[in-house]
């Protein structure tokens, strides 16, 4: 024999076997540890400094993971659940990586025992069908009229947030935004488009107990000519655009040639008249504010200010589309075909207010919103973005509600009763599927266990008495209460989750502890471009028109 | 060896070196995939240096993800991607049974036994087992009815990821393809899988994955103020802009009196409404277009309770059109020189409706006229698992297709191979030549794909295969007992029993394909006796 013949490039490193099982375990065991203590109420915050400096303090589990720059494979895939979770039903982000870490955890045992992974993996999968009749069970439908019930659940499902200090605010701030923008879509189905239609902004100062859900919309925006025209109007007239006040040339490229002096002049003069035209247009509906996506030239300004009416420009599109929907206006291009029913009346309120430094226009007392502004106030930047965060879950699990108004117990109960049915069915699983089913069953204890452990309470003698309760099947609703450490009744102290957040952690967790464990060969150090098309064609990024002309917006 | 040849810059290496390196090449090839075959193979994880994850378990697309150097190895991935693109499924099938093919040559030709002879004993070994399998193995699908489909998505789905919910793809695959189904202008039965849709998006389970009847575009309206829902919706498919008309770069228009100008930007403005007043009038109230539409032009959409989307990909519209029996028209110039759009390229359909899956907005065409377009959405705990079902869906959709055209299916799990095998090796002994050799070694080179199996399982590979060629050769012994032709392996229990009852089946054509890319790729590598590697020019070193 000569030398070795050389099938792959020296630059690719490969693992191969039981080696990779225990890699991908270890890993992923790794990043559950990392967020494991920001569980439950009594967790603790994860300050975080990011490649530019700036400080994140949060105990989101998807911000924590978001910002970590992790090398190995199988803990990147662990962080995309957090993400994927964080999509689909905002909260019970940090649950679905330590219930996944736990997964593979206990399956670590069944490896060393040379167990084939496809068969833990199907015994997962029973086990996930089988937790998911479970929960199905033990779920509680509720009013979602009710807003006390309402209320309290929201805030026992935020409860675990660094907000939670404060009470019912940041509970009542989601509710009142969620119902707001709730829309009827017939069917029984209702839609609530938390991204398009509520905008949450922050404004440093004050205190967090100003922070309120506005019946409309405010911007950061003041009137273009802030002495002469009006800062509070009752009951204002809007008119929206998104095209320019202003000249603009046309798309051809068109050159004019002036042969005589008049010309020049009648050049500028007809800019100067499509301009008075374009405001003769608007002023015939007699609004009272005008407010445009794009420029508005001095000239117009004094056109407005001299009929009293206020105006707003370089506004951004999806501002624009909010206080269309709060006021009841249609968004027109053309001034020529404006109509009176494109003329916006839904606003008891136009106001500029100057807060700390800077202007906020309101345009608030909407009859009807359809869209609304919740603003923040709180000491520092820092901490509006982690109570922002907050926010974001609190109404991602509002809107869970209302689409699909079943609870199921907090505190740990849920994973316990799972737990306990699961154990109960593994003697009924034939073959040697029956052990891993058992651990998976087992595993599904980690969230009251970690819960246990954040609040210091002595967790083995807690979990026994835990698992006592629950050993026949009864008491579905004993578990922890987070503050405490105390066995009790989830329904006497109202702390309850989201049946569809719970639903996806087990989901998501089972679904991709099942994915890691069938990887029985890494390979890394393959050249991108060896591979066209094979990981899907990314999406082109697309420049739209609105959105081409929003990036140069000046700031005044 | 006959390095330092003067006439070459570069190693020469010939004979029987040569061929035991290409072998070896190919042999490392085989035994990267060898572990992901079969209802118990695992998956592979592929990490490119930027480090993008890819999971997979489809032979084709880890040897393409890999970078193989070796020219010989090389031919061996090609093999690959041939059967991708012929077949769809059987990829590393495909690569282990050219390997092993390739290693027993060698030892022949280690016996003095000249390629060319081995050669023409492969040649007619595959021909012979190809004949086989179609007149003895194959099975017509109508005498195993509408479950047979099902059985051959769910065998082709085994080894992949989603194989714990198999039945559930099974059924998804199986009425996907069948509500594809169109007959064409000859009256040929095809069934364009291209024309399902498979959209992915994170979130909920696999097992939340669903078939849509219609199309799903992944765009979004293109204003807010349009309507969620149109019902029924005509649908127009433009390609080309509604934004203010254009000329051509570098055209310029050139005017003498100051007043043209406004009237051209008027009629820049005017010229799209009106082509917008035209399609509304013909009754659309869906636009579609591949590129862009002005924030000006919405409004009018917006006022006529029309959906436009803009920015769809073209041949999302293409599928469209061909489903709503729309016509996608490119320009509305008429002979006349006018522009005109008539109400009859207009497409139909139920519904067109905006849902949101997960956190994208999919506009949702839903009950089309001619039906022959579906989606599939995927749904799946991340990213790196839905590409995943995404490739376990192609194999099975394909097989699927496969099998509903050909119509004949074979037993799976080793079945057709050690019939073959045990066929063969009767058929080398009634031969005199010299090929009677290289068929037995074809022979004994089929059983590769039980072994492997059995292995993967962690199964007595020698006794279950012993056992399988047992009941085969009683099947082609005894008159009686031809039923045994279609056992085969059953790798969770570990027992031998009838595949054809089981469920476990593939459409002959595949097996066929696989026999024949092999053979055709051993031949190739088998022939080459010389390899000359020309030491790179300096100036390209550079490059590199």
């Amino acid at each position: 024999m000569q030398s070795p013949v050389l099938v792959l490039k020296d630059s690719l490193t490969r693992e191969t076997g039981s080696k990779v099982h225990r890699a991908n375990i270890q890993a992923s065991k790794a990043v559950a540890d990392i967020i494991r203590t920001t569980l439950g109420p009594r967790s603790m915050l994860k300050m975080l400094l990011d490649a530019g400096g700036g400080i994140v303090v949060t105990n989101d589990g998807n911000a924590i993971l978001r910002e970590l720059d992790l090398a190995h494979p199988a803990a990147k895939s662990m962080i995309e659940l957090s993400r994927t979770q964080d999509e689909e039903v905002g909260d019970g982000t940090t649950s679905v990586i330590v219930l996944a870490g736990e997964m593979l955890h206990v399956a670590e045992a069944f490896i060393d025992k040379s167990y084939h992974p496809t068969v833990i993996c199907r015994a997962y999968n029973k086990a996930l069908e089988d937790a998911l009749a479970v929960l199905e069970k033990i779920a509680v439908s509720i009013d979602v009229n009710d807003r006390s019930a309402m209320l309290g659940l929201v805030k026992s499902c935020i409860g675990t947030k660094f907000t939670s200090q404060f009470g019912d605010l940041i509970a009542d701030l989601a509710l009142d935004a969620t119902t707001t923008i709730g829309v009827d879509l017939g069917q029984g189905l209702r839609e609530v488009d938390i991204k398009k239609y509520i905008k949450v902004e922050k404004v440093p100062g004050g205190q967090l107990e100003d922070s309120k859900v506005l019946k409309g919309v405010m911007i950061n925006k003041d009137v273009v000519v802030p002495g002469k025209m009006r800062r509070k109007i009752v009951n204002p007239r809007i008119i929206l655009l998104d095209s320019p006040i202003e000249y603009k040339k046309g798309e051809n490229q068109t050159n004019a040639e002036l042969v005589k002096e008049e010309d020049w002049s009648v050049l500028l003069k007809m800019e100067e008249e499509y301009i008075e035209n374009l405001c003769v247009q608007i002023l015939k509906f007699k609004p009272d504010l005008v407010i445009t996506e794009k420029g508005l030239s001095d000239l117009a300004c004094h056109y407005f200010s001299k009929a009293g009416v206020s105006a707003i420009r370089r506004l951004r599109k999806t501002d624009n589309n909010r206080i269309a929907k709060a006021c009841g206006a249609v968004i027109v291009n053309r001034a020529d075909e404006l109509q009176e029913s494109d003329v916006g009346t839904g606003a008891g309120l136009f106001e500029v207010k100057k807060i700390g430094d800077e202007f906020f226009a309101y345009i608030v007392e909407c009859k009807d919103p359809k869209a609304c502004t919740v603003l923040l106030r709180g000491a520092s930047k820092d901490l509006l973005n982690e109570v922002e965060r907050n926010l974001q879950d609190a109404m991602s699990v509002a809107r869970n509600i209302i689409k699909n108004p079943k609870l199921v117990p907090g505190g740990g109960a849920t994973e316990l009763t799972v737990s306990a049915t699961l154990k109960q069915k593994s003697s009924s699983v034939e073959g040697i599927e029956k052990w891993p089913y058992e651990a998976a069953a087992v595993a599904f204890e980690a969230i009251p266990r970690t819960l246990a452990q954040n609040c210091g309470v002595n967790v083995i003698r807690t979990m026994t008495a835990l698992q006592g309760k629950h050993a026949n099947g009864e008491n579905a609703w004993v578990g922890i209460d987070g503050n405490t450490g105390a066995i009790a009744d989830m329904k006497e102290s109202k702390i309850w989750d989201a049946f569809n957040v719970k639903a996806q952690t087990f989901k998501t967790a089972i679904e991709a502890a099942c994915m890691l464990l069938r990887i029985d060969d890494i390979v890394s150090g393959i050249k991108k471009k060896q591979a066209p098309g094979s990981g899907g064609p990314s999406k082109p990024t697309i420049e739209q028109e609105g959105d081409a002309d929003n990036e140069q917006m000046i700031p005044e | 060896m006959a390095i330092g040849n003067p006439d070459i810059l570069g190693d020469r290496q010939s004979g029987q070196d040569v061929r035991t390196q290409n072998v070896m090449a190919c042999q490392a090839v085989g035994n990267i995939v060898k572990t992901s075959l079969g209802p118990v193979g695992l998956d592979k994880m592929l990490v490119d240096d930027i480090g993008d994850v890819t999971i997979t378990n489809d032979g084709a697309t880890i040897l393409k993800m890999l970078e193989v150097e070796h020219p010989a190895a090389k031919v061996l991935v090609e093999l690959a991607e041939l059967q991708d693109r012929e077949v769809g499924d059987g990829t590393t099938s495909v690569v282990i049974i050219a390997a092993e093919l390739l290693k027993r040559a060698n030892d022949l030709v280690r016996n003095k036994i000249h390629p060319t002879s081995i050669i023409s004993g492969y040649r007619l070994a595959m021909r012979e087992a190809c004949k086989y399998i179609e007149e003895k193995l194959a099975v017509k699908v109508e005498k195993l009815g509408k479950d047979s489909l099902v059985n051959c998505a769910k065998t082709s789905m085994s080894s992949k990821l989603i194989s714990g919910d198999s039945d559930f793809f099974a059924n998804l695959v199986v009425e996907a393809v069948q509500a594809c189904k169109m007959t064409n202008a000859r009256g040929e039965i095809k069934y364009p899988i291209k024309g399902i849709n498979i959209l992915k998006a994170h979130g909920k389970s696999a097992k939340d994955s669903y078939l849509l009847k219609g199309y799903a575009l992944n765009t979004g309206r293109a204003a807010q103020g349009m309507p969620m829902r149109v019902a029924p919706a005509r649908i127009a498919c433009l390609d080309f802009n509604l934004q203010k008309t254009k000329m051509q770069m570098g055209v310029q228009v050139l005017v003498s009196d100051p007043r043209e100008l406004e009237k051209i930007r008027q009629r820049e403005a005017d010229m799209t409404k009106e082509r917008i007043e035209k399609l509304l009038k013909a009754g659309a109230n869906v636009v579609l277009t591949t590129k862009g539409i002005d924030d000006m032009a919405l409004k009018y959409f917006v006022e006529a309770g029309a959906i436009a989307v803009r920015r769809v990909r073209k041949e999302d519209l293409r599928h469209v059109a061909k489903a709503t029996g729309a016509t996608a028209v490119s320009t509305f110039a008429d002979m006349e020189g006018d522009e005109t759009f008539d109400s009859s390229f207009l497409g139909h359909a139920d519904e067109v409706v905006e849902e949101r899956i997960a956190d994208d907005d999919v506009v949702m065409i839903k009950g089309t006229k001619n039906s022959s377009a579906v989606s599939l959405i995927l749904r799946g705990a991340n990213d790196y698992m839905l590409d995943e079902m995404d490739r376990a869906l192609h194999d099975a959709l394909c097989i699927v297709k496969r099998t509903l055209e050909s119509n004949t299916v074979v037993a799976g799990g080793g079945a057709v191979e050690a019939a073959l095998s045990v066929y063969l090796e009767y058929l080398a002994t009634t031969l005199g030549s010299r090929e009677q050799l290289a068929i037995a070694e074809f022979a004994e080179s089929l059983l590769i794909i039980p072994k492997v199996l059995s292995v993967n399982a962690a199964k007595d590979a020698t006794e279950l295969v012993a056992k399988l060629r047992a009941y085969h050769h009683t099947a082609q012994t005894k008159a009686d007992k031809k039923h045994l032709s279609s056992m085969g392996l059953d790798l969770v229990k570990g027992s031998v029993r009838n595949n054809l009852e089981a469920g476990v089946i593939e459409p002959a054509m595949s097996k066929v394909k696989i026999l024949q890319f092999a053979t055709e790729a051993a031949i190739t590598i088998l022939r080459i006796d010389d390899m000359i590697k020309l030491v790179k020019d300096e100036s390209q070193d550079g490059q590199d």
